[in-house]
């Protein structure tokens, strides 16, 4: 009985790993079919020497670490007063932060176009409001990262044990909360860089040079040059991952360690 | 001379009054121990002291200084919490170190007082380790020491053994009582465990609903309650009714028995009901000793507790534990025969209500 479970486990763990890597291969192996009858990484190359590519990533990852940076000044303080201080508001800031994954992006890009294309508020052109609408599009994910990561420390006596030792709001903040929930932000941080680095119809819509806009247009013209990029894509990923993993060891055990 | 004083202190939720009527004087150096049942109102009292909540009404003096309203990180009250509340993200030494650091004191100042607490903790090998690396004894020595470190005025202490194991709580106690004489600070302890308060405390304030029902020695608690709430709370306590039959010679009648009491019946009149209280081990077998007051009972059981045994008497319709000391060469009466047990007049304490 236990032998033939051990079988199955082995059956399906083998089918999930084939389903997910064989389209990677594929992609992969098609990505190193650039030059004709030989294998090679010539698709790599043309992405990485192609100076559209630097520009329109490098345009998205600088605006994806100011949306990362944004969103944690604002979503972190606002997470943990509501925990602390606020707890019968919860349920509605909850309600709030799932309203991007409600509202279609085209919805929320045309309201923004309106909004801001006429005065007061002529800031359409604006890299500014790209990183305002990058916020919100990345709410859910790091409002709840950080509010998950709230949950897993005890917030409120951590934070009178610090009071009552002479700390300010800052030092509480920045010395105890924050540290304690490293892991979580660094969750949020990661996917809203996801959101940011694959977010096309707002920065077509307002017409910004950013990495999505840029892979669109490789898919329409060119064959192996995308195939080689969905592969640079996940290796980033995995390594943001394995990022995450590493800095977390620590935190992890800290914070279970801290519970008992 | 009064260090903290608590004066007409009251606390309410909305329409729920947590904390009523609350009067303290605490002297310097005192050891005083808030005891109650769950939501009494002794936590509240605390977290008033700490700042962490506002009265609604009375004053907290401190040293002269008025601190009700004071913001709790600009008092200088140092605070054990019941589930440690280490910052898991620093070691031990830096956990110490950080009210240290928040007033800018010099690396080197703040390394000397880290030391000097890590050795009065006698964790001086264990500053560079993690709050998760620590037992539950260790790392609550740990919060003592962060919190003695900045060298409040007071402690205070919030059930900070109700999350440790029986034995560890036992020499733990012991330890920060020692502690809190050798550095002669003024410190407020809250429990519900009466054994706790009455081993660890100079005075006990007893609590419930919100009032101080009591405040005294451990001694004249546990001894001379005043309500029926603390002679039953503190200690096992028979309790009951009587009728008073002369108020001046103290004398009352229990189920058709005569009973002496030493004090209590001024002002009671004749026929009278009143409450009294008869602690298990102030009773003894009529062969033991010759006491003023003899009584008539059954014996209904018999319990051993160890190095105590209890033996629970039927005197008319009411029923009275009485406890005697294990003794093995002792032969205890069979259960159902009829005896005599006997009290002092001291030991029958009238009650107020």
């Amino acid at each position: 009985m236990r032998r033939g479970g051990q079988v199955w486990a082995w059956f399906w763990m083998i089918l999930g790993i084939l389903y997910f890597f064989l389209p990677l291969l594929a992609t992969f192996l098609f990505s190193l079919r650039a030059k004709l009858g030989v294998l090679s990484f010539q698709a790599y190359e043309d992405v990485f020497t192609d100076p559209d590519f630097i520009y329109n990533f490098g345009y998205s990852v600088f605006w994806g670490v100011l949306t990362i940076i944004v969103g944690i000044l604002l979503f972190v303080p606002t997470a943990y007063l509501i925990r602390l201080r606020l707890p019968q508001f919860r349920s509605s800031v909850e309600f709030i932060t799932l309203l991007p994954f409600v509202i279609p992006a085209i919805v929320f890009v045309f309201g923004l176009v309106r909004t801001f294309s006429q005065p007061p508020f002529l800031i359409v052109d604006s890299p500014a409001l790209l990183v305002a609408a990058y916020t919100v599009l990345a709410m859910p994910y790091m409002y709840r990262a950080v509010d998950t990561g709230l949950r897993s420390i005890d917030v409120r006596t951590l934070t009178e044990a610090a009071q009552s030792l002479g700390a300010g709001w800052g030092t509480i903040l920045f010395r105890v909360i924050l540290p304690n929930i490293r892991v979580a932000i660094l969750s949020g941080a990661f996917l809203s860089f996801a959101i940011v680095i694959g977010e096309l119809i707002l920065a077509q819509y307002l017409v910004k040079p950013a990495f999505a806009p840029y892979l669109a247009y490789l898919i329409q013209q060119k064959a192996y040059e995308p195939a080689a990029m969905a592969v640079i894509s996940f290796a980033l990923t995995w390594a943001f991952l394995g990022i995450i993993q590493f800095v977390g060891r620590g935190g992890a055990q800290a914070q279970i360690g801290g519970g008992r | 001379m009064t260090h903290l004083a608590l004066s007409n202190i009251s606390k309410r939720f909305g329409d729920n009054s947590v904390v009523s009527d609350f009067n303290l004087d605490v002297e310097k150096g005192e050891f005083v121990s808030f005891l109650g049942p769950s939501g009494c109102g002794k936590t509240t009292t605390l977290r008033m002291v700490a700042g962490f909540e506002i009265p609604t009404t009375g004053k907290v003096i401190l040293d002269d200084a008025d601190l009700t309203n004071r913001a709790p990180n600009q008092r200088n009250v140092g605070m054990v919490f019941q589930a440690y509340a280490l910052f898991p993200n620093m070691t031990v030494a830096q956990n110490i170190g950080f009210g240290l650091q928040i007033r800018r004191e010099s690396a080197q100042a703040i390394k000397e007082r880290v030391g000097e607490m890590l050795s009065l903790i006698h964790l001086e090998d264990r500053g560079g380790s993690y709050p998760y690396q620590l037992s539950g004894g260790q790392q609550q020595r740990v919060a003592l020491a962060r919190a003695l470190a900045n060298r409040p005025q007071v402690l205070l202490l919030d059930e900070p053994l109700s999350a440790l194991d029986a034995k560890i709580r036992v020499s733990l106690r012991a330890e920060i009582r020692a502690i809190q004489k050798k550095l002669g600070i003024t410190a407020i302890y809250v429990t519900h465990d009466q054994e706790e308060a009455l081993s660890i405390s100079d005075r006990i304030v007893v609590m419930y609903d919100g009032r101080i029902e009591q405040v005294g020695t451990p001694f004249e608690i546990y001894n001379f309650p005043t309500t029926a709430f603390v002679a039953s709370f503190v200690g096992t306590l028979n309790t009951t009714e009587a009728e008073v039959i002369d108020p001046k010679a103290q004398t009352l009648r229990l189920e058709g028995q005569q009973l002496q009491a030493a004090s209590g019946l001024e002002g009671k009149r004749i026929g009278d009901k009143t409450r009294i209280a008869i602690r298990p081990e102030r009773f003894n077998f009529v062969s033991v000793e010759r006491k003023d007051n003899v009584l008539d009972c059954t014996i209904e059981n018999i319990t051993f507790l160890g190095s105590v045994v209890r033996v629970q008497v039927a005197l008319g319709s009411q029923r009275f534990f009485m406890d005697t000391f294990n003794n093995p060469f002792l032969e205890l009466p069979r259960i159902g025969s009829k005896t005599q047990i006997t009290c002092s007049r001291e030991a029958v304490l009238v009650l107020s209500h």
